[in-house]
């Protein structure tokens, strides 16, 4: 499974810790651009050519920034609940194969950091860790609209995941593992719609479980319109209304490195990861390929934030659990037992 | 290997010393917090003996949901609310530790007559391989030879699930509308409490005289970080 020294894996974490840290700068400058172009404006076009390097000025303005801590802060967890939504964030990304095993200077070299035969619930468990960061920073702040803030993001991230887990069990039940490179393995098999042969993703044979991961998941990253927790219309900024500088900035990348991660989840379990054309013989069209798709993701997360007003509070938590999660329990159903009757073992 | 046991005392010693913080710190959010880097690192521990599975489960059932519903409590408590736990009551502090002997001795015992007298179970690791591993060899076990046992959690957790509609429904209004005006409102059915009989919408004292009074309703709402709360400079907690 792992059969490359622990110095090859730690360089190429090393490197995806990077390029996601350089990604989540260009997010923002993304983001930015594309909301400009969504309502008719420019977008950041002063600093360098065509506002390229104003997620660099961002960034060294919010070092640059006094850092604020309430004096009825609780200071400890004040200091350390940013880092836990940061970490956590970055930590998911692990999992995520960007390929199979290539071999390159004379190796074997794996295209992911390690193979954990849990990887899917591995992530999901990384999110749901997240969480302690925004409750806890909301509650060290001593601040009303921070604490009501965390409490809003506390069940609405207990709720979605919910539907996020399940969602995915029709995927498993498909792949018959947990593993992502199983299941990413699983979906470069081919499969037969009448007269068309395609590649086996599962956005294909699980279009519901889909469609309820991408609204779980915008929900667990907490961004509009499920972006409650900070709702500024009415809890000032939520969880982080107290943070400011440094603080605030892991905040932040926590949020933007987690729809990034999630990007690249979705496109690993639903969209084949690193398949597409010529992907087999050419490991470097692979990662072009999975990168490409998780930014379709991240678009569409921009342009549901450009499209969509925010829900209201019990509209969410009444979408969680009377719309989806009947939906996503369906799905799991209808897909047992299809898979039981593919098998001959229904009836 | 001996890396191996160099990380499991690290892993171990943070856990002990995190399950000592949890009963020693003053603070309830505190424990919380000290408790959720306990369960992580149990966690880390089993991912050392090769069940990433168990792992992956106890980070999010009991870190990532029932510890977070905890917090969600505790963080709405005034800490100064709560009975002192330091000092005094020697009867529960007398209950609690003999309790926890008797934990201690169980599991001693477990160890004794299981894993270093009694014979060998079925799960052994080449019988763990040959069905595919950890995860699988769970899920045959549990979907097979404890199906019945299984149900019957299943049942008793679904039991537990219409205690808590149950409790939670909306009565009757007139005294749910007077209860609720003193709590947060997080999805209730209609989102505010607009739809409340009109001697709600008095203020809570003047009704609550010629009515038996719920527990804590003479209270004013404190939630934890209110401005009147916090020290003053120069002087001490109020």
């Amino acid at each position: 499974m792992n059969d490359q020294p622990l110095w090859l894996t730690f360089i190429f974490a090393f490197l995806i810790m990077n390029v996601l840290l350089i990604g989540m700068a260009y997010m923002t400058y993304f983001e930015r651009k594309m909301l400009g172009a969504m309502q008719d404006r420019m977008g950041p076009t002063r600093t360098g050519p065509k506002g390229l390097l104003q997620p660099i000025a961002d960034g060294i303005k919010l070092l640059g920034k006094e850092d604020l801590i309430p004096r009825a802060a609780d200071k400890w967890v004040f200091f350390f609940a940013p880092l836990i939504v940061f970490v956590t964030a970055i930590v998911g990304a692990a999992v995520i194969p960007f390929g199979g095993t290539i071999n390159a200077f004379g190796r074997d070299l794996n295209l992911y950091i390690t193979d954990l035969n849990v990887g899917a619930l591995f992530v999901l468990a990384f999110s749901s860790i997240g969480v302690y960061g925004i409750i806890l920073g909301a509650w060290a702040s001593s601040n009303r609209y921070s604490l009501l803030g965390g409490l809003r993001a506390a069940a609405q991230v207990v709720s979605y995941e919910i539907i996020l887990g399940l969602s995915l069990v029709g995927v498993f039940m498909l792949a018959g593992s947990l593993s992502l490179r199983d299941i990413m393995l699983e979906q470069q098999t081919n499969l037969e719609l009448g007269p068309l042969t395609v590649k086996n993703w599962f956005i294909l044979s699980q279009p519901l479980a889909f469609i309820l991961f991408m609204i779980a998941a915008v929900a667990e990253t907490n961004r509009a319109p499920f972006d409650l927790p900070e709702a500024e219309s009415e809890l000032v900024s939520g969880f982080h209304t107290e943070y400011s500088a440094f603080r605030f900035s892991f905040y932040f990348l926590g949020e933007y490195i987690s729809m990034i991660v999630v990007s690249l989840f979705a496109a690993t379990l639903f969209l084949g990861g690193p398949s597409g054309p010529g992907s087999s013989d050419h490991w470097y069209l692979g990662i072009l390929y999975i990168l490409i798709k998780a930014i379709v993701f991240l678009f569409f997360y921009i342009w549901l934030r450009a499209t969509l007003p925010r829900f209201r509070y019990d509209q969410l938590m009444g979408l969680a659990w009377k719309v989806l999660l009947p939906l996503v329990i369906l799905n799991i159903v209808v897909t047992a037992a299809i898979r039981l009757a593919s098998d001959g073992l229904l009836f | 290997m001996p890396w191996e046991v160099i990380i499991f005392y690290l892993i171990a010693g943070v856990a002990i010393l995190s399950a000592g913080g949890v009963v020693a710190a003053r603070n309830p959010v505190h424990s919380a917090v000290l408790l959720m880097v306990c369960f992580i690192q149990i966690a880390a521990v089993f991912v050392m003996l090769g069940a990433e599975f168990l792992a992956v489960i106890q980070i999010i059932v009991y870190t990532g949901a029932i510890l977070v519903l905890l917090l969600f409590v505790l963080m709405l408590v005034d800490p100064e609310d709560l009975p002192e736990f330091h000092t005094g009551r020697p009867v529960q502090r007398a209950i609690g530790a003999l309790l926890g002997l008797i934990l201690l001795l169980e599991v001693a015992a477990a160890v004794v007559t299981r894993t270093i007298t009694g014979r060998q179970g079925s799960a052994t690791l080449e019988n763990i391989e040959a069905v595919g591993g950890n995860t699988e060899a769970l899920g045959r076990q549990i979907y097979t030879e404890h199906l019945l046992a299984f149900e019957i959690v299943s049942m008793v957790l679904t039991i537990g699930i219409l205690g808590a509609i149950v409790l939670a429904m909306p009565e009757r209004l007139g005294v749910s509308g007077y209860r609720r005006r003193d709590t947060i409102s997080l999805g209730h059915p209609r989102g505010t409490d607009l739809a409340l009989p009109a001697t709600a919408g008095a203020p809570i004292r003047a009704t609550a005289g010629s009515k038996p009074e719920p527990a804590g309703i003479g209270r004013t709402l404190v939630m934890a970080g209110d401005p009147d709360e916090q020290p003053v400079v120069g002087g001490g907690r109020r």
